[in-house]
């Protein structure tokens, strides 16, 4: 009795401890909702994103890195400079019943995108997005 | 209660303890990050005070929902534009040839106009237009007048001088976009380009503020 205590509590606490790293960044979320019916919805942990580009073999990248390897920098300059700016408007365009948003809140890169058949929201950590252009970076070959 | 039972107890309360510590250790990031906004804010406040935006506003005065907004932070801009090889833009430089500007020496061109006194340098008054092109109190100023369309537009631009030096600080046939930039974020605030016509009205402008009004 007492170790299945031990044992649940220890388990508990181990849950407790991942699930506080897993979200300490946050999460990335992409909504996709079609008025046909279909919906898309991936909400990620993005402490897990640039941890899993690190396990996967370099060999899947290859040949996006080979067309992305001349923008990271830029990737990463950018983010790095976004951080600076947590809540800011930076585009958006309303054109009859389409509207685009680029702006930032709460330290994430947020993309709105509304049109009459869909509409599509994505929400980035800047954190996360600065890690993972550095994460590229390690990966890509020399230009 | 036995003494088993008590260092039972003793043992979860221990157990619960380290957990919630280890958790909370974890989480204090969380915390701060979560916190940040607030803080982030007001870094926010006292970054945007001191830093330059270039907007762009884009509006149909005929239809109310047709709108562009841009806000570029200026030193965003000067940051990342350096980190561009494409085409003709190089290291915050974009190259041009004699083609582009018709065997016109742009660079002293620009000394000309610098090292000569205020006043109005073009002048043109016809029928289908007004053009008139002055150097004023450290601005360059282009005013076109458009009189020959069903209703008539205007295009107003404001260059501090500082920007337009700046601009052909580089090789002759190179502009410095980011030196212009940096130039551009020492000025106050401005009204750069102003475009009315009878669809849309454009205007460029820098500020403090990270939003359009």
């Amino acid at each position: 009795m007492m170790i299945l205590a031990k044992l649940a509590l220890g388990f508990c606490g181990t849950v407790a401890v991942t699930g506080a790293y897993a979200f300490h960044e946050g999460v990335m979320r992409v909504d996709e909702d079609h008025y046909n019916g279909r919906h898309v919805h991936v909400w990620v942990p993005a402490a897990i994103v640039p941890m899993a580009l690190h396990v996967v073999p370099s060999r899947h990248f290859e040949h996006a890195l080979e067309h992305a390897s001349p923008w990271l920098p830029t990737l990463r300059e950018l983010t790095k400079e976004l951080k600076k700016y947590p809540e800011a408007d930076f585009v958006e365009v309303q054109d009859g019943r389409q509207h685009v948003h680029i702006h930032t809140h709460q330290g994430k890169l947020l993309i709105d995108v509304t049109e009459p058949d869909e509409t599509v929201h994505v929400a980035c950590p800047l954190v996360m997005m600065e890690e993972i252009a550095r994460e590229l970076e390690a990966k890509a070959p020399a230009v | 209660m036995n003494v088993p039972a008590l260092r039972f107890t003793e043992k979860i309360a221990l157990t619960l303890a380290a957990s919630l510590l280890a958790a909370a250790l974890t989480i204090a990031p969380v915390a701060a990050a979560q916190a940040s906004p607030a803080s982030g804010s007001g870094q926010t406040v006292s970054a945007s005070s001191h830093d330059r935006w270039l907007h762009v506003r884009v509006t149909n005065p005929s239809d109310k929902e047709e709108t562009v907004r841009v806000n570029v932070p200026l030193e965003l801009a000067e940051k990342v534009l350096p980190t561009i090889n494409k085409d003709r833009l190089h290291a915050g430089k974009v190259r041009f040839d004699d083609v582009d500007c018709h065997g016109v020496d742009l660079k002293a061109l620009v000394d000309a106009v610098r090292t000569s006194k205020d006043g109005e340098f073009v002048t043109v008054q016809s029928k289908e237009s007004d053009v008139r092109v002055a150097k004023q109190n450290g601005y360059l100023f282009v005013h076109v007048f458009e009189k020959n369309r069903p209703k008539h537009s205007q295009v107003e631009v404001k260059v501090p001088m500082k920007v337009v030096d700046a601009l052909f600080s580089a090789g002759k046939d190179e502009l410095d976009i980011v030196a212009a930039l940096h130039a551009l974020s020492a000025q106050g605030d401005t009204e750069l380009v102003s475009v009315k016509d009878e669809q849309n009205t454009v205007r460029v402008w820098i500020d403090s503020k990270n939003v359009t009004e």
